[in-house]
């Protein structure tokens, strides 16, 4: 848990003493309501939840929705942050175009999505797209334009061409910074898909929550609430996982911005 | 130099030239029907509802609407994030303590915590600063924490050496050093306090844009859905440019030489 | 009876987790002299330098300024750190750094101004207030440390290898200008150099640490005219002498 690879012990008393307070507190209190729950049938709720299927079908369908918008909007956004990095003219030309869209927040165009797709996968695929392609355009286009200028000069040197040197030297060169890149691309597709069925798209995790609230469970809201974290969670555990596998230390310079 | 600044100022002008090329497009795809109206209205219908929308005020209050939900969290969660970033960051021992919540709470979807909020305050303006602040306050905890924590320690020395007393020196010296860590923090939050303050009001029903344009899109009037999304969009801008504009001014030792 | 003197090791002795970092360091220092340490790398030399500003307590022994033990940073010792780029406050212009040492001293806002400005041409920045000392050179950067030091009106002038980053010309430029800033008040100083022929050149007395733990190992005065000299100083036979047997010293003291 710790940058030493030590367990933590003194970081687990403080998530240990809110969930012991709030269990204590409920029982001994004798408190029945419909907006808290004792952590302890939060995981009797979440174990259910398991087991009858329910949270992973959710967890099927936001990750579905997520990961689809990340397909086709990251790998958009990284094709066009090539080669606005490459070609500077075009980088140039479009600056006050993008400058104008990119500042829009995702979230308006949900009314949009929901007029021309409806309910489903349709408004979640374009609007986490929308977030995916400005992110991965921008950062794909920094670290491109980042790569060390001396390699440009071998490349110029060797005398390759535009074609070459961006598939050869700049790609290769700058793979860990779009890894990077991709990870928070990621991270973001997640938010912004739970955000989306929690507004109004009624389906996966996003929904059950916001459902398992009207209905008046707050054990079973409680539950989706862990259950969220611990996807993000692993999402993001995984990805930086691979980025140090992959790229050891060399990539996580760029994450101090 | 003098060719840079040609193709500096040839380069603005085209980008603006691109710019108008694609609203022309858009104007001629919607003259053209191909995309029903319903769905897709030309900017010259968009920008008439905008003025529409202004002149009789709704918009004004709907915008007002949401810019007081995006700063009131924003405001509550850079507080906390200060008071707390500050004594976090200055004692190890604390660091300790709350990382491995932090770590947890920082990859959480913002908006899972709307239920919960929900079920707490209601469809209220108090839910939605509850919310934006839950949603802004961990990257700038985190961002605060790591500029507290990570002073340059001869500064430390510099300050005892010139026998500068406790709260002097976190005055004089800590808080500056933490100054571009906070700033920076507060600055990627403006965005998602914009995006935050959208779901609120859309799911509450709180006045402000993020509703409007819900409203709209179910009456089918998309000529006020586009001018409610142009609108938002002016806003996402202009928020982050203040807020850097601000960043750059507080931050003037960091522009100037090398 | 000889006057007590002005700065004094004794027997100081300095265990930091358990290793010995200085051990039994004896030495008096004459107000006015200028005396420099030299010694190995590891030999504990910039240590002992934070012994004497107060930053750091011996384990054992005494570190005496005026016959009363330092036990924490006093305002008439100053100290002149390595690293210049860390040690000045990057967001406070030229005189804003120098002005910190003054806001410590509880120097009235109104006196400032004229001091700040009678310090910088001290220092040879006279017209350079309004700079950022990120828009300095690293000289330049010395020299406002050097002028927020002064600022203090030290008694004692503590300075860490002050010139080691910098370029063999501004180094020499440097050096000339502390040697008679210095002549001028006649602050006492402790000079803490790897480069043997800057301790002769500055110094009035040349102490050299052993390491592992840090010691004394020699102590050699120099008897060099003043005011020095660029060149003629550095041809001196006395000159030649003295950087043969602290060369010989340090060889001796890695073996």
């Amino acid at each position: 848990m710790t940058a030493t690879g030590r367990l933590n012990w003194l970081g687990m008393i403080l998530p240990l003493a809110l969930v012991l307070g709030l269990e204590l507190w409920l029982r001994t209190a004798g408190i029945v309501t419909d907006i808290l729950a004792p952590p302890s049938q939060v995981i009797v709720a979440l174990i259910g939840g398991l087991l009858n299927g329910t949270i992973l079908a959710a967890t099927l369908k936001t990750l579905t929705g997520a990961f689809g918008g990340l397909l086709i909007g990251g790998s958009l956004g990284m094709l066009l942050g090539i080669v606005f990095a490459v070609v500077p003219v075009i980088d140039r030309a479009m600056e006050v175009t993008v400058e104008a869209l990119r500042p829009i927040p995702s979230v308006a165009l949900l009314p949009v999505a929901l007029m021309v797709f409806g309910f489903g996968y349709g408004m979640e695929f374009a609007i986490v797209g929308k977030s995916c392609f400005f992110l991965m355009l921008i950062l794909t286009r920094s670290a491109v334009r980042g790569v060390e200028p001396r390699l440009r000069e071998v490349a110029r040197a060797l005398r390759l061409s535009r074609a070459a040197t961006t598939w050869k030297i700049i790609l290769p060169a700058s793979l860990p910074r779009l890894f990077v890149a991709f990870r928070l691309a990621a991270s973001l597709s997640l938010v912004i898909s739970i955000t989306i069925e929690i507004a109004v798209n009624p389906q996966g995790l996003g929904y059950a929550i916001m459902t398992a609230q009207q209905a008046l469970r707050p054990d079973l809201m409680l539950a989706y609430f862990v259950w969220i974290g611990l996807v993000g969670l692993c999402l993001n555990a995984g990805l930086l996982l691979a980025q140090r596998t992959l790229f050891g230390r060399a990539a996580l310079t760029e994450e101090a911005r | 130099m003098k060719s840079v600044m040609v193709f500096t100022w040839a380069g603005r002008a085209a980008s603006f030239a691109v710019a108008a090329c694609v609203i022309w497009i858009w104007q001629m795809v919607a003259n053209s029907g191909a995309i029903s109206p319903l769905f897709l209205p030309g900017p010259d219908k968009a920008w008439a509802s905008l003025q529409r929308g202004f002149a009789s005020g709704v918009l004004l209050r709907q915008t007002f609407g949401t810019l007081q939900h995006m700063f009131f969290g924003w405001l509550v969660a850079s507080v906390l994030a200060i008071v707390l970033g500050s004594m976090i960051g200055m004692y190890p021992t604390a660091r300790r303590a709350v990382t491995p919540l932090l770590e947890f709470l920082r990859p959480l979807p913002a908006s899972a915590v709307i239920p919960l909020a929900i079920a707490f305050m209601g469809l209220s303006n108090g839910m939605a600063t509850f919310v934006i602040a839950f949603g802004t306050l961990w990257p700038m905890l985190l961002s605060t924490i790591h500029g507290f924590s990570s002073v340059e320690p001869r500064l430390y020395e510099v300050a005892r050496a010139l026998n500068i007393g406790r709260l002097e020196t976190i005055r004089k010296i800590v808080l500056p050093s933490a100054l571009p860590d906070i700033l920076a923090g507060m600055r990627i939050s403006v965005t998602s306090a914009l995006i935050l303050s959208v779901v609120c009001e859309m799911i509450a029903g709180l006045d402000g844009l993020g509703h409007y344009i819900m409203v709209s899109a179910r009456l089918y009037r998309s000529p006020d859905l586009f001018a409610g999304v142009m609108l938002l969009g002016a806003i996402g801008y202009l928020s982050s440019l203040v807020v850097t504009m601000a960043e750059n001014r507080l931050l003037r030792w960091r522009h100037r030489g090398h | 009876m000889t006057e007590a003197p002005k700065f004094a090791f004794a027997s100081a002795t300095l265990a930091l987790g358990g290793k010995t970092i200085l051990q039994n360091i004896t030495f008096d220092i004459a107000a006015g002299d200028f005396v420099c340490i030299i010694g190995a790398s590891g030999c504990g030399k910039t240590t002992a330098l934070r012994l004497a500003a107060g930053l750091y307590q011996p384990t054992t022994g005494e570190v005496r300024l005026d016959s009363h033990p330092m036990t924490a940073p006093r305002p008439d010792v100053a100290i002149v750190f390595q690293d210049y780029g860390k040690a000045l406050l990057p967001w406070r212009t030229a005189t804003g750094n120098i002005s910190l040492a003054m806001e410590a001293g509880g120097v009235p806002k109104a006196e400032r101004g004229d001091r700040i400005a009678e310090l910088l041409t001290l220092v040879g920045l006279s017209g350079q207030g309004e700079k950022y000392p990120g828009e300095m050179s690293g000289g330049m950067q010395q020299r406002l440390q050097i002028a927020r030091c002064l600022a203090q009106n030290p008694s004692v002038l503590l300075m860490d290898e002050p010139f080691g980053a910098l370029d063999a010309m501004t180094r020499q430029g440097l050096q000339d200008e502390v040697l008679e800033l210095v002549a001028r008040s006649g602050t006492t100083v402790i000079f803490v150099t790897h480069d043997l022929e800057e301790a002769i050149y500055l110094g009035d007395r040349v102490i050299g640490l052993l390491p592992h733990p840090g010691r004394v190992g020699i102590d050699v005065p120099v008897r060099l005219s003043r005011p020095r000299d660029q060149l003629t100083t550095r041809e001196d036979p006395e000159f030649l002498r003295l950087r043969r047997e602290l060369f010989d010293f340090i060889k001796g003291s890695e073996a």
